[in-house]
């Protein structure tokens, strides 16, 4: 039984992961959605396969907040987003793809090296899991900065958080669930401003790449 | 008996790999509403050429006519050191999987001379393009596989899909799926399917293996294309037997082997069905973007190992 459940975490983290290394190989918004999509649609049945095993029913209601929100509503946003950004595609990212791709394996390599410490004291039948959510939001930190597009950057952002919520549910078996709600809240908040923002950005420079930004300076 | 089982073994490697490429061809040509070739179209497209006069350019030197038969033999030897029927084999002393994938290499190494021989400039730049791509997907295989042997212990392809075997449970182990995922990305490099090349065409600007070939003609070109199906095999019946390695006979019984060669039937018409869906869904790579499709494939690669190293 726990090690069927080990196996279950350790592939959903894995599968989380991969669909957060999509966002450095795709080019396109629809892409990078679905990506998105998928990867919290993977990240809530782990916290339900976490809240199974572990007899919490909290967390079904924490999966299911999950999935309402960054399954369905961000991406329903996200989607009009697209429709008026979708011909700026991400050409031309500070760094190239196949360097981001192996910058990427080196950063999740190094998150297994943090997260040993952790791993080690352990007991936990989740515990292999958790190197993959710490080079989960190591992968999305580099898209972060090395991509141009706000786009782009508002899903690494978005990605991050996922991590660090698969980070969560994998270290403590869920955090109370009025936390998590507010983390929700904070989420949906600050996807909002950005979302603002990059209507900003796209209002003064007709183009919602950064690079546009250093023409503040004068 | 186990030689026996050996040649037997190499020898149904040769003999099935066109009926693969025809398969799926057909397959192919069925899901794009074609009628398609009959799935023995490779036989006799082998047969004809087998017959056919060869014509050497007069700049080739005795590189260009060696070239076939290393390719050749090179795909052969790879075909006795591959667990595709039955584990453990005989040879299974004489060459692990470094050897497999140097022996693809050495293959891939003569056939881009050849290309080069004959001083064509589709054959250079063919051969320049497959050296790309091998240098980028040589690392991808053996790490993918490095990532099996690192579970069962031993870099010996026959330990490898014994161990698999033993425990089920690790045939879904993360650096498993990872792994398959890797050596799947490799298998369409490799063996020049799309989105790397397209193995249907001779459009200049995108061919990478048919224009190394393109100066053959007659028994240089069959043997040339039967390694080419040989490759398509020994990739297919990997990732089958390594991953999935249920019905690969352990015992020398007539029962087990006739279970082996179903099971093996079963995984080959799989995979081709697979490469046949992913080859009508998709269109070809801009060469440019090869590299990093291959990188992909490697740090999918690379995680395999990590977490194959630090779950055992």
């Amino acid at each position: 039984m726990e090690s069927v459940f080990s196996q279950l975490c350790v592939l959903g983290s894995s599968l989380v992961l991969i669909f957060g290394l999509i966002l450095l190989w795709r080019r396109g918004v629809t892409a990078y959605i679905n990506a998105f999509l998928w990867q919290s649609t993977v990240l809530s049945g782990v916290t339900a396969t976490v809240g199974y095993f572990g007899h919490d029913p909290e967390l079904y209601w924490v999966a299911g907040g999950l999935f309402l929100l960054k399954g369905v509503a961000i991406p329903r946003l996200l989607r009009r987003m697209e429709r008026r950004f979708a011909a700026e595609r991400e050409l031309e990212p500070y760094v190239n793809t196949a360097t981001s791709l192996v910058v990427s394996g080196l950063l999740v390599l190094f998150g297994y090296a943090i997260t040993r410490p952790l791993v080690a004291l352990s007991q936990l039948p989740t515990r292999a899991g958790m190197p993959l959510a710490m080079g989960l939001v190591l992968v999305s930190l580099f898209v972060v900065l090395s991509r141009k597009k706000a786009l782009t950057q508002v899903i690494g952002f978005l990605m991050l958080e996922n991590g660090l919520a698969l980070l969560a549910v994998l270290g403590t078996y869920g955090i109370p669930l009025i936390v998590e709600l507010g983390v929700f809240l904070d989420v949906l908040m600050g996807f909002l401003v950005m979302q603002i923002f990059i209507y900003q950005i796209h209002e003064t420079f007709e183009s919602i790449d950064v690079e546009q930004l250093n023409r503040l300076r004068h | 008996m186990g030689y026996v089982l050996e040649g037997a073994q190499a020898a149904l490697a040769l003999l099935l790999a066109p009926g693969l490429v025809g398969l799926v061809r057909w397959m192919k040509a069925r899901l794009q509403n074609r009628r398609g070739a009959p799935v023995w179209q490779p036989y006799r497209e082998l047969g004809k050429l087998f017959r056919k006069e060869v014509v050497v350019s007069s700049t080739a030197s005795w590189l260009f006519r060696a070239a076939p038969f290393v390719v050749f033999a090179s795909a052969v030897a790879v075909t006795f050191l591959v667990p595709i029927l039955a584990v453990p084999l005989p040879f299974d002393g004489v060459g692990d999987l470094l050897v497999v994938v140097y022996l693809l290499l050495l293959g891939t190494f003569f056939l881009s001379l050849a290309g080069l021989d004959p001083g064509s400039p589709f054959g250079g730049m063919g051969a320049s393009r497959e050296m790309t791509v091998a240098a980028l997907a040589e690392p991808t295989i053996a790490l993918a596989i490095f990532a099996l042997a690192l579970g069962a212990g031993s870099t010996n392809l026959g330990q490898i899909v014994a161990r698999t075997m033993a425990d089920p449970g690790a045939a879904l182990s993360p650096g498993h799926l990872l792994a398959f995922g890797a050596l799947f990305i490799v298998t369409l490099a490799e063996t020049g399917r799309l989105p790397i090349d397209n193995p249907a065409t001779h459009l200049e600007l995108t061919m990478i293996h048919e224009a190394m070939v393109l100066e053959y003609s007659g028994r240089y070109l069959a043997l040339i294309e039967w390694a080419a199906a040989v490759k398509l095999l020994i990739f297919f019946s990997l990732l089958g037997n390594l991953f999935v390695p249920w019905g690969v006979s352990v015992a020398f019984t007539p029962a087990a082997v006739a279970v082996a060669v179903a099971s093996l039937l079963a995984k080959l018409v799989v995979l081709a069905g697979a490469v046949a869906l992913l080859e009508t869904r998709i269109a070809k790579l801009r060469l440019f973007r090869v590299p990093e499709l291959l990188s992909a494939s490697f740090v999918l690669a690379l995680l395999a190992v990590t977490s194959s190293f630090l779950l055992r």
